[in-house]
């Protein structure tokens, strides 16, 4: 099959003419991507840093005030109040107003000077698994610290001075040293948005021309299948372009989040990525000639594994088997491991070529198939 | 109104629905598809933490950590390094989430009463995933702390300690699933009352028989039930058969009242119906409309808590999700089936519905009985 350059670009004219026509929707395809990217870096985190404690302290005593004050100077909580009694945090907990309640019960410090254990109750609102997660695990992780204190205060009475710990922890952060959730998450929207113009935008675009019956014209003209897809993919590839270069622009001026990688490669990455979805967007469009089905298979089939089954936000690790092996056709996997590598390990080509290899691959793939589909429909 | 006129378009909208033979697993396979990926899914719980560990010690003190992270249930040491940079490679190509490097002097410096440094490298690129990792890190080597210290000691020790008794409430088990299963019934219900109510309003436009529909007897309000009746129809029905299928197939406990949150969806249908109407009418094709709809949908979906804690949003964000129908809809949903909490508690988010809805849909209408007269 051979393409003739003129009429790929007569192609995108006329689609090129009939979105700027539109010039709602192409506004739009602009306005949406700056949307989400303006919510995800204002608005949306992930991280829990301040959990909101109250505590019910039965014990009044300098041992009890001391491990509050502690709590409410770590980093992790704010001591929100102290309440007389469990139903009133329990209250606090129902209204949402605090993810902990901490109730340090009556001769509690009694327990811990004649050497017993001296039991606290947590009553974490989990509702929110992840807040509840990170909640519990700061926690545990506190009062585990908190008895070390304590040995060395035990040790001390006994007569051993200056003990000192015996191992510590050095932590530290790599990739994404602020942890802050800003910083994986700006990158990913950049994955969610090309699918949203690139598939899910060019899925109506076929169907569009089946139902206002000018399919028909189309197939009487003398262009074949290649030179009209590529005609259509074109304005969208552009655009979805320029938003990855919007959304680039915008992650770092507005938000501080600095991709370290190269440029070009992301440049690379990106393309493939598009191409892929360009190539799912219009085959899903001839498949289906109707607009609105083609938008709910888009939504199915593009924006939501996007968003959910790429490592984005849940870890595809925790995901069961099967969900994981499903992970492995979504090509906003490969997409996110390269985002994560350009903007957060600042790894190159040597580590990331498998993931470039595959979209390759998909994309090929993508495109023969939505070829053969529309030669089929007799073009 | 004439209930006739009525029923005749809403004959027609479900028979042009059901003819299209494509239409039919969209209304009643998606829905499915989709809470099946979201439970199988989300979860943002902290397991499976993959270590590398490079022990250049190796006594029995570096055992001893070693032991430590593998009885552990949230850790499991998946690789070993042979040098330093062995174990960089491994963060760096994502084979673990947490490498531990224990110098050549850990033992000894153990021995001599000193402090000995374990280092601890995490991946930070999720950070709220890092955050908790390094919590429970912390949380092991504290606990393996007090045991060195008590060898150093030659007497035995029986110190008061503090037992943390943990009780997660709510959702025991920390299951992300009983928490993001309810949520999606709603967001589900959003996507298909609004989109499908624009879609087929513009599509009459788009391919011309508006006009003809313009023409006939009927009312402009006629118009708009019967073009809305069809979706709220199977909304409700949608709605009924994605909570049992949540119930039955994902075990969702649902320990409230079904008929207040029969009530709860209705009330959230009206917001729903009246946006789909409103864009309608600003849009000429269904690419328009497909793309004004996700203009509500998005900022609908990431600003009504579903994922994102509001909590943590911006003060003026967290004013702008008041305006979020899905917002309260997800508290309702919630705290029936995660609380089992009744009207006392919920009949706020009902009125912020109702009034919602109320100002929402006759805003819609009146543009919308403007745009045909």
């Amino acid at each position: 099959m051979l393409i003739n350059p003129r009429n790929v670009q007569a192609v995108a004219r006329k689609e090129f003419y009939h979105i700027v026509r539109d010039y709602r929707s192409l506004y739009m395809a602009f306005a949406l991507p700056l949307l989400l990217i303006l919510l995800f870096g204002y608005a949306l985190s992930l991280d829990v840093d301040n959990v909101k404690v109250v505590i019910v302290d039965q014990d009044r005593t300098e041992l009890s005030r001391d491990f509050a004050g502690r709590l409410d100077a770590s980093a992790y909580f704010d001591l929100v109040t102290h309440l007389p009694d469990e139903r009133a945090a329990v209250a606090w907990l129902d209204s949402g107003k605090a993810t902990i309640a901490l109730v340090i019960p009556p001769r509690w410090t009694e327990n811990i000077r004649s050497n017993r254990e001296a039991p606290l109750q947590v009553l974490i609102d989990a509702s929110d698994p992840n807040i509840g997660t990170i909640s519990r695990g700061y926690i545990t992780s506190f009062v585990e610290r908190y008895n070390s204190r304590l040995l060395v205060d035990f040790l001390g009475r006994q007569g051993f001075d200056n003990l000192r710990p015996a191992l510590e922890g050095r932590i530290r952060v790599w990739f994404n040293e602020d942890l802050e959730s800003r910083n994986f998450i700006v990158p990913g929207i950049i994955a969610v948005i090309i699918m949203i113009v690139g598939a899910m935008l060019t899925s109506l675009v076929i169907a569009r021309e089946y139902e206002n019956g000018t399919m028909e014209t189309i197939r009487s003209l003398p262009i074949n299948a290649v030179e009209f897809l590529t005609g259509k993919a074109i304005p969208y590839y552009l655009i979805a372009m320029t938003d990855v270069l919007v959304a680039l622009a915008m992650g770092q001026l507005l938000f501080g989040v600095v991709m370290k990688g190269s440029f070009w490669l992301m440049i690379l990455a990106s393309s493939l990525y598009l191409s892929v979805a360009l190539g799912l967007g219009l085959f899903i469009s001839i498949a289906t000639k109707s607009q609105l089905v083609a938008n709910q298979i888009a939504l199915l089939v593009s924006y939501l594994p996007a968003l959910l089954l790429s490592d984005f936000v849940f870890p595809v690790e925790n995901m069961p088997r099967m969900m994981q092996i499903v992970t492995w056709i979504v090509p906003a996997t490969y997409y996110i491991d390269i985002l994560n590598g350009l903007f957060l390990r600042d790894v190159g080509m040597g580590y990331l070529w498998p993931s470039y290899g595959v979209l390759l691959f998909m994309f090929l793939v993508m495109a023969a198939v939505a070829v053969v589909k529309m030669r089929r429909e007799g073009l | 109104m004439n209930r006739i006129r009525i029923r005749e378009i809403v004959r027609k909208e479900f028979i042009q629905l059901f003819r299209d033979r494509k239409n039919r697993p969209i209304l009643f396979v998606m829905p499915f598809i989709q809470l099946l990926i979201f439970g199988y899914v989300v979860s943002t719980d902290v397991r499976d933490v993959k270590v590398g560990l490079l022990d250049q010690s190796r006594t029995r003190e570096s055992r001893l950590v070693r032991d430590a992270f593998e009885g552990s249930p949230v850790f499991r040491i998946t690789h070993r390094a042979d040098d330093p940079r062995e174990l960089e490679e491994l963060l760096l190509r994502r084979k673990v989430d947490i490498a531990i490097k224990i110098g050549p002097d850990f033992s000894e410096r153990i021995r001599k009463g000193e402090t000995a440094a374990v280092q601890v490298l995490a991946d930070g690129s999720m950070s709220n995933l890092a955050g908790v990792r390094i919590a429970y890190t912390l949380q092991v080597l504290e606990t393996l702390n007090q045991d060195f210290i008590r060898e150093l000691v030659p007497q035995r020790i029986d110190y008061g300690r503090i037992d943390a008794r943990a009780r997660t409430w709510y959702n025991p088990n920390l299951e992300s699933r009983d928490f993001f299963v309810p949520g999606m019934v709603a967001v589900l219900i959003m996507i298909i009352s609004l989109l499908f109510t624009s879609m087929a309003i513009i599509k009459e436009k788009e391919v011309g028989t508006m006009e003809q529909l313009i023409v006939t007897p009927m009312r402009p309000f006629e118009l708009i039930l019967g073009k809305t009746i069809p979706y709220i129809l199977i909304s409700i029905a949608q709605m009924v058969a994605v909570t049992l299928f949540a119930v039955f197939w994902f075990d969702i406990p649902m320990r409230g009242s079904a008929g207040l949150m029969f009530l709860g969806v209705c009330l959230f249908l009206i917001s729903n119906l009246g946006i789909g109407l409103f864009v309608s009418t600003i849009s000429a094709t269904q690419q328009q409309a497909m793309l004004t709809t996700f203009f509500f949908i998005v900022p609908f979906f990431m600003l009504s808590g579903f994922v994102f804690p509001i909590e943590n949003m911006p003060l003026v964000v967290q004013w702008l999700t008041y305006l979020d129908p899905l917002r309260y809809m997800l508290v309702i949903i919630r705290g029936i089936f995660l609380k089992g909490v009744d009207m006392t508690v919920l009949w706020p988010q009902y009125l912020a519905l109702v009034i919602l809805g109320v100002v929402v849909f006759a805003g819609a209408v009146g543009r919308f009985r403007k745009r045909l007269d």
